[in-house]
């Protein structure tokens, strides 16, 4: 029997999550490109605690049932966020398509959860019988699988209050299914005094999930520009070994070529 | 059971909540001003208004809308602003075959009701989820920038 519910509370939509598991549909836009005839749905685009925007001391939350125009509207989202949610699709997808259902498809193609991995954000996880905060980076477990549990859905994406200023973001190729590529890459460089306190960088669509090679930044961290300027042939060695493109899509080496260039030209603005 | 608005009626919808609400549109209540051009949310042809956003109708599941309001190009017709649409639209031959139209004309209605007074390249994103096959946009674009301006006031 195909049943779907539309709560307006999280309490509800919990309860019913335990139980009957249910397909979690919040904008539909990766699920209706299939729309499985016998799906059941638990709605969950009405439910107001799933639409907040707030900050508290250390983070800036979205709900997960947040749409890209949601996004792009408010003023507590980052630029490095709006810039991305700008370039996805066009409006009557990104007016529904949500950044929970964007991490909750686990494709590594996913241009919201590209920004919210590059700035080591969080996931919040809750269930009826309590909440887990996951690092964005531990809930991919690998190839469209994700550390969320049948009775669990993803409430709330928490990004870390940092210096967001210094980024480079660009995303190469078209989402047509006519293209034969797509990547995308993300950069933060936070410099203060000549001082790199912070580099983090993540990649898109050349592996089973979302790169994001935080102990290779780490060489750059805590370095001067002109020590990283020495360091940017090792960093970029480090890079290009741990980007293992997908194996038996077309274009792998193109993909793997775009993405050092881009690192590249990430280091080059950068006066590294 | 899922209760809905569809163009200022109350309508009752007892089929399956998985559905397609583009599906539903045209097989079951004859209300073909709505297209369907390829069912992946990449054509806009199935555009209608819900809630005042945009939103490709192939991607809505029934189930999704109760409470809504939905608007499609039947009910948009009704409208003024509409009116003036359509004038503009006419006035610069921005319609070959037509196909693409209702989403068009229902996508201006979402840009200008949000900017009333458009840049070209603000018209050219507030379409850019709508292909047309026919007119290479030119007219497309000079007739919203046309509508924006005579029927000012409208939005
Ligand atoms: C034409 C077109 C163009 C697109 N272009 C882009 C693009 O440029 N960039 C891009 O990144 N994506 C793109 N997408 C994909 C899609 O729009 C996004 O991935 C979007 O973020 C999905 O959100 P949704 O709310 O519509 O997801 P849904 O379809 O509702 O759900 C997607 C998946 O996430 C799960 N899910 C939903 N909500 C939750 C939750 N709260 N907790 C846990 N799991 C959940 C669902 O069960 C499902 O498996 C495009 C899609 C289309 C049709
Ligand atoms: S039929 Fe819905 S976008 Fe093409
Ligand atoms: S007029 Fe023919 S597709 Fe636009």
């Amino acid at each position: 029997m195909v049943k779907s519910f539309a709560p307006t509370t999280l309490a509800e939509a919990l309860k019913l999550r335990k139980a009957h598991g249910l397909t979690l549909y919040t904008g539909g836009t990766d699920l209706m490109v299939e729309a499985k005839e016998d799906a059941s749905y638990l709605f969950l685009h009405k439910i107001p605690e799933l639409k907040e925007i707030k900050q508290d001391a250390q983070y800036i939350r979205f709900g997960a049932a947040c749409t890209f125009s949601d996004l792009i509207d408010h003023p507590l989202t980052p630029k490095i966020l709006k810039e991305a949610c700008g370039q996805i699709a066009a409006p009557a997808i990104r007016n529904i398509g949500s950044i929970g259902g964007n991490i909750g498809n686990g494709s590594p193609k996913a241009d919201s959860a590209l920004i919210f991995m590059v700035t080591d954000s969080l996931v919040r996880l809750v269930c009826e019988d309590g909440e887990r905060m996951l690092p964005l980076k531990e809930f991919y477990l690998g190839r469209k699988k994700l550390a969320l549990r049948r009775d669990e859905i993803i409430a709330e994406v928490l990004i870390p209050r940092q210096n967001l200023d210094n980024y480079y973001y660009t995303k190469v190729g078209a989402r047509n299914a006519l293209a034969i590529s797509r990547v995308a890459f993300a950069g933060i460089l936070d410099v203060r005094d000549g001082v790199i306190r912070h580099c983090a960088t993540a990649f898109g669509a050349v592996s089973d999930v979302i790169l994001r090679p935080a102990e290779i930044d780490a060489m750059l961290t805590g370095k001067t520009l002109t020590q990283a300027k020495a360091l940017r042939q090792d960093y970029l060695a480090a890079i290009d070994q741990v980007i293992v493109p997908i194996r038996g899509r077309v274009g792998v080496e193109y993909r793997k070529d775009v993405c050092l260039n881009l690192v590249r030209d990430f280091l080059d603005v950068n006066g590294i | 059971m899922s209760v809905f608005n569809l163009n200022g009626k109350e309508v009752n919808y007892a089929g399956s909540p998985a559905g397609r609400l583009l599906d539903v549109l045209r097989g079951e209540w004859q209300m073909t001003g709505t297209k369907c051009g390829c069912k992946e949310g990449e054509c806009g042809a199935c555009a209608v208004i819900i809630d005042g956003k945009l939103t490709n109708s192939c991607l809505v599941a029934m189930g999704s809308l109760e409470g809504a309001n939905v608007t499609t190009i039947e009910g948009y017709r009704e409208t003024q602003r509409f009116a003036a649409l359509d004038k503009a639209f006419e006035a610069v031959s921005a319609v070959q075959c037509g196909f693409c139209i209702p989403g068009m004309v229902l996508a201006a209605e979402c840009l200008l009701s949000a900017n009333p007074h458009p840049t070209e390249d603000e018209i050219r994103e507030g379409i850019s989820g709508n292909i047309c096959r026919c007119t290479g946009y030119g007219p497309i674009i000079k007739a919203i920038d046309m509508a924006a301006k005579e029927g000012d006031g409208l939005w």
